[in-house]
């Protein structure tokens, strides 16, 4: 079965169409990055998918279940770490995670309880008003996983954790996705997209532009092709398959995705000093997608 | 899991405003036997006020010589004027206050659906309103047995604390709406507030002028006037029936317009 299944998934707000027509799925156990920057409509596809908000037209299922009209029993499976996280400013720690467990089936959590706060460090006997940001997060994180939770949901999961904290929380995530369990979460910060994920989407101005796993993405379908070129040369290849091509001083760099032989071939004609053919990262196809006008790139990913 | 919280939440408020307007209106029952005393002299007095004032004070209709009549000039618009603004204040947060605060993102990611949801906030509502008019009914009768001279009846007694509770459901309904539908809590205040100052001036205004009389029925107040309770010892059918209508069409909205709201924090 599929944890996520969007159809045609849209959501205009008004007239400003904030979604458009998404459709991709999740595997269950996988772990998926969804990328885009701000305002792409990461959050709303988030939103929509919790039913915060309602789809325009399209539909989506979680766990084989419509995500309108059964979104209550979905939730029992779901853990949901929201990215800025606000609860009630004068409960204790202790008392909303308590609150939290309340509303679900599996009332054994307990111990999971007193793990989770003990490894991410986190006081439970202390009032909301009094944390900082980044250990609201970890609140948040744990009322997220407390429930043992099929799925997991997260919007910009590591903002406001600290370089140490977003390492224990990683392997709290890689225990979870060794039990199972789902990841499905947002992110602008592709080092960690790329450490984690199994597979990626790509949204930009609310539509999908690219969904396939890392490895695809980065070994297969794409070349970073670095040129040392001779003092005063310059040079302009045209080869089919050259999505960028820039010269800064001697040094020509060209994205690639093509037949890389008619690349090798092309260049043995040319005179050059030095070639390296590479591997580029997430990052750097993440921004070629977007700098690319007009969504560029008809790339049938 | 949220009636039971947010009751915890409230209760304090509760308390104190039970407190408050109990203790208000028994203080103010502990100078009813002075005024009982001097009955005569007193009404000679009210003689000279303009008809105006009387009327809007009842006192055309009620005497100062019995308890329920003293309490019914005096105290009883505490209870439902203030009472009514305790419960806007209460109802108009119920649900906005989540939104406003961003903590009903916490709460639409559990596994409670909105219908739920609303149910158990709306049932805070009811039980906090009739805990308050149980509490502060509570406090007033220790307050009549004490300066019982004869002329206490339980009946009426019984209809004047029942008839504030609803009008505080009528109110509350209202405010309960408008939570369902704003997003900031101080909007809702201020038409709510706004809506029982109003609606309690055109009580005062249909009582003292017969061409305005026809506004007694923009006026909740007016429904469970305290006169009409001690004279005909009932509330009008009418008044009966549009007070209920009132809390149906709003409970009904508000379940229809929250089902379907997009909650985006």
């Amino acid at each position: 079965m599929k944890a996520i299944e969007m159809d045609h998934l849209t959501k205009y707000y008004g007239k400003h169409q904030a979604v458009s027509d998404l459709t991709f799925s999740v595997d269950e156990g996988e772990v998926y990055g969804f990328i885009g920057p701000n305002g792409a409509g990461k959050s709303t596809t988030i939103r929509t998918l919790l039913n915060f908000i309602f789809p325009t037209s399209g539909s989506a299922k979680i766990f084989g279940k419509d995500i309108v009209t059964q979104s209550t029993v979905i939730k029992q499976e779901v853990g949901y770490l929201p990215s800025e996280v606000h609860f009630y400013e004068n409960m204790k720690v202790k008392e909303l995670l308590h609150y939290s467990a309340g509303f679900y089936h599996n009332k054994s959590y307990k111990k999971r309880m007193n793990e989770l706060t003990e490894r991410l460090d986190l006081d439970v006997h202390k009032k909301f008003e009094d944390l900082s940001f980044g250990n609201r997060k970890k609140v948040g994180i744990v009322q997220a996983l407390l429930h043992e939770p099929r799925l997991l949901i997260m919007d910009e999961p590591t903002g406001g954790l600290d370089p140490l904290m977003q390492h224990t929380f990683f392997d709290l995530l890689m225990e979870e996705k060794k039990k199972g369990v789902t990841i499905f979460f947002s992110s602008h910060i592709l080092s960690e997209v790329q450490k984690m994920c199994d597979r990626v989407a790509i949204i930009k101005e609310g539509k999908l532009i690219a969904n396939d796993t890392i490895e695809n993405l980065t070994k297969n379908q794409f070349k970073k092709v670095t040129i040392l070129l001779s003092e005063g040369q310059t040079l302009n290849l045209n080869v089919d398959g050259i999505i960028q091509q820039e010269q800064l001083g001697l040094m020509l760099t060209i994205l690639f995705r093509g037949d890389i032989h008619e690349l090798i071939n092309a260049l043995s004609k040319e005179d050059y000093r030095d070639v390296v053919i590479e591997e580029p990262s997430l990052d750097e196809i993440f921004m070629h997608f977007y700098e690319t006008e007009n969504g560029g790139v008809e790339v049938g990913l | 899991m949220v009636f039971k919280q947010e009751l915890k939440w409230n209760f304090k408020s509760l308390l104190i405003w039970s407190v408050i307007l109990g203790g208000l209106v028994f203080l103010m029952m502990q100078i009813y036997p002075d005024f009982a005393k001097q009955q005569g002299n007193l009404e000679a007095l009210l003689e000279a006020y303009p008809e105006g004032i009387k009327k809007a004070f009842n006192m055309d209709q009620l005497s100062l010589g019995t308890v329920l009549g003293f309490y019914a000039i005096e105290g009883y618009m505490l209870i439902t004027l203030i009472g009514s603004i305790y419960v806007v204040l209460l109802s108009g947060n119920m649900l906005a206050k989540e939104e406003g605060e961003k903590t009903i993102e916490f709460l639409l990611s559990k596994p409670i659906s909105r219908t739920s949801l609303v149910t158990q906030k709306m049932l805070v509502i009811v039980v906090n309103v009739i805990l308050f008019n149980l509490f502060v009914s509570l406090i007033n009768l220790t307050g009549f047995m004490i300066v019982d001279d004869g002329t206490f009846e339980f009946y009426p007694f019984v209809l004047m604390s029942i008839a504030p509770i609803l009008l505080h459901l009528t109110f509350a309904s209202i405010a309960f709406l408008l939570s369902s539908i704003f997003r900031k809590g101080r909007q809702i205040l201020s038409i709510t507030v706004g809506l029982v100052f109003i609606t309690y001036f055109l009580q005062v205004i249909s009582s003292v002028s017969d061409k305005l009389e026809n506004l007694k029925y923009m006026s909740p107040f007016v429904y469970v006037d305290a006169a009409d309770i001690i004279t005909n010892e009932s509330i009008k059918g009418l008044y009966l029936v549009i007070m209920f209508a009132v809390m149906i069409i709003c409970t009904i909205s508000t379940y229809w317009y929250y089902r379907k709201k997009d909650i985006a924090v």
